[in-house]
């Protein structure tokens, strides 16, 4: 579903000062497959999602999506791309102020087609467990709330792959795990789903990591016996009582 | 699609209403001012070209006391007490060309009482030669003559509605009424005139002699003002004699500027020119100004605006808005606001303008340019004004504004 061939980024113009985030990355991820991308803070996690997110441009190398050449689409086409095929969950939910979860929720379907833009917001809200919470604006959630309805918003397009930019950053580790489990879900329903995190354990639930460092790949692996989610809930269940 | 974008937009503004007011109350303002203008200006316009066209024929000369209309209003009447009778009999013995004079003196408002009815009108002051230069004369009775002047004599001619509500049936002919506390006795009944565009009803009107006007009702020895009919082919040198003739019987040195004016048909149609570009050129000029100022206004809140927003247009433009999506939403923001404050403006615009024109006593012309372009330039206003804010937005970087 996609290959990156020989992927580089550099950030700043030729003569300032230059950052090289992504240095000669080669990477092929097929359809259905639960990917993490681990690396510390600065190793080009961020800049990898949004190539592969297509929200950026490389500076050299090919991207190839559903084996077609991103590089010479332009902004626009670029844009159908990401609105019927990729959702997006960030670390900061970024979810309109003052606005119903609901209508957070619809926001991707204004740039389509689809009519029942309203009905297709509240069952991405059911998938999410959030189907009592449709009214309330975002500042009335909790964070682990918010991030759900994010994820329902990246969810509502039916898109073919997901991308996670730490999206548990932000919150406690038993809600971070709550919403590794609907991406979990959500692989299971046959999407490709790509989680960015530099948590090693919120890692061990795909089924498999791959780590870069200063830009470069240094380790792509399976993992053999990915974590479960509901076991380890009722775990920290337990434990809190 | 467009339909989905443009209801987000709705709701943005909704959810902003601070905001949105502050951006619709540029355009409301100018589209205030637009209405006022126009409406105004039209109706103002036509009152007072109606009245030219009633006062002026081509062959008419006014000679008023006072500097005259450098700005084109009309100065206060009886203020000015340089103006006398002898002086237009000297210009029409002086001045070749002049045939005929009717000097003028009003009375407003005033009493007419007859038995037990009592009406508060206008009284004209007129001469002889008022029937041929105002072109009204009587249909029963006679109009004033000669002796009448002279003598100062107590007669009056009444307007066909006044008549009608003093005598009802009865014939009015030779009958006693009382104007003000003097007794005057009936001499005609005058042409029909119906309403002057003033909305004076001509019909109302009470003439008497001028010398009775001057030594009983007002008791003054002058004259605001005077109607000359002349030569027209010698208007201009006409004019000009009447200048001399007048400076010399006011004794004024060359230093000192007329005490009068001289108003002939070419002038008066300059005067209402000048008025017309007023109208049609200055006031609508300011409210373009207004309505640049309110669009640069809007362009610079919809700037702020956008820099507020970056990680909202970032995110849409995640979720899948293309460039031109983003463009059209904020393109569509500014014309929204842009429109309502026009709306806004124009309704508010228009009743006021109705307010003003009916307690001013005009008639009140629903004036097309105002609602068309209060329709039209805050769409064109929005427009440009959200071109630059949009194109801003559509060209943000998604990277750069969720970081
Ligand atoms: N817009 C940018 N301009 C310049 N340098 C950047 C920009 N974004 C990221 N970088 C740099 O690129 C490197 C990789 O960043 P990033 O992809 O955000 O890493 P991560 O997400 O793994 O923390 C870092 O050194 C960062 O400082
Ligand atoms: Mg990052």
């Amino acid at each position: 579903m996609i290959q990156l061939k020989n992927i580089s980024k550099i950030y700043g113009k030729a003569g300032s000062q230059q950052v090289k985030a992504l240095d000669n990355v080669s990477l092929t991820i097929n359809k259905g497959e639960f990917v993490a991308i681990v690396g510390a803070s600065g190793s080009g996690k961020t800049t990898m999602m949004n190539i592969l997110g297509m929200l950026d441009r490389q500076t050299s190398g090919e991207y190839y999506f559903e084996n077609k050449v991103v590089s010479i689409l332009s902004n626009n086409e670029l844009a159908s791309i990401r609105s019927g095929k990729i959702g997006f969950v960030f670390q900061k939910f970024h979810l309109l102020p003052k606005t119903s979860a609901v209508e957070n929720v619809e926001l991707p379907l204004i740039y389509t087609d689809h009519k029942d833009i309203r009905h297709m917001a509240l069952e991405a809200l059911n998938k999410v467990g959030l189907s009592n919470r449709i009214k309330h604006r975002s500042n009335e959630l909790s964070s682990g709330q918010q991030q759900r309805v994010a994820i329902a918003r990246a969810l509502v397009n039916n898109p073919e792959m997901i991308l996670g930019d730490e999206p548990t950053g932000n919150l406690d580790s038993q809600t971070g795990l709550e919403i590794v489990d609907i991406f979990q879900q959500m692989n299971r329903t046959g999407k490709t789903v790509i989680l960015i995190t530099h948590q090693q354990n919120i890692a061990e639930h795909t089924n498999r990591i791959i780590r870069i460092h200063d830009g470069k790949i240094v380790e792509d692996y399976r993992v053999q016996n990915p974590r479960n989610i509901a076991g380890e809930l009722m775990k920290l269940d337990t434990m809190n009582k | 699609m467009n339909k989905k974008i443009i209801k987000s937009g709705v709701k943005f503004l909704l959810r902003h209403k601070l905001q949105s007011f502050f951006m619709i109350l540029g355009v409301m303002i100018g589209v205030i001012f637009l209405c006022l203008t126009f409406a105004i200006g039209s109706s103002t316009e036509k009152q007072i070209l109606d009245k030219m066209k009633g006062f002026f024929s081509s062959n008419n000369i006014f000679i008023m006391a006072g500097k005259g209309m450098k700005r084109g209003g009309p100065r206060s009447e009886g203020s000015v007490t340089t103006l006398k009778l002898e002086d237009m009999e000297a210009v029409l013995n002086a001045v070749p060309g002049v045939i005929r004079f009717d000097p003028m003196q009003t009375l407003s408002p005033c009493e007419v009482i007859y038995g037990n009815v009592n009406i508060s009108t206008t009284i004209q002051g007129r001469s002889v030669d008022g029937e041929v230069v105002w072109n009204r004369t009587v249909t029963s009775g006679e109009y004033l003559n000669k002796e009448d002047v002279e003598s100062a004599a107590r007669v009056a001619l009444l307007g066909s509605k006044i008549e009608k509500q003093l005598f009802g049936d009865s014939n009015p002919l030779r009958q006693q009424i009382r104007i003000g506390s003097v007794l005057f006795t009936v001499k005609g009944v005058l042409e029909e005139k119906g309403t002057d565009p003033h909305g004076n009803n001509l019909d109302m009107e009470v003439i008497v002699p001028i010398t009775t006007m001057m030594s009983r009702l007002k008791n003054v020895d002058y004259i605001p003002a005077a109607k000359l009919e002349v030569d027209e082919t010698k208007m201009a040198e006409i004019a000009e004699k009447i200048k001399t003739v007048l400076r010399e019987r006011h004794s004024l040195n060359a230093d000192v500027s007329d005490d009068f004016s001289v108003m002939t048909p070419v002038q008066a149609q300059e005067m209402v020119q000048k008025m017309k570009k007023i109208f049609t050129l200055y006031l609508p000029l300011i409210s373009g100004v207004i309505l640049l100022l309110s669009g640069i206004i809007i362009s610079i809140l919809m700037l702020i605006s956008v820099s507020r927003r970056v990680s909202e247009i970032g995110l849409r433009k995640a979720v899948g808005a293309s460039p031109k999506d983003i463009m059209l939403q904020f393109v569509f923001e500014s014309v929204m606001i842009s429109l309502i404050g026009g709306l806004l403006g124009l309704l508010i615009g228009l009743i006021g303008t109705w307010a003003i024109i009916t307690k001013l006593g005009y008639t009140f012309y629903l004036p097309w340019q105002p609602i068309v372009l209060g329709v039209l330039l805050p769409v064109i206003v929005g427009i440009l004004a959200g071109i630059i804010p949009a194109r801003k937005a559509a060209n943000l970087d998604p990277v750069k504004s969720l970081a």
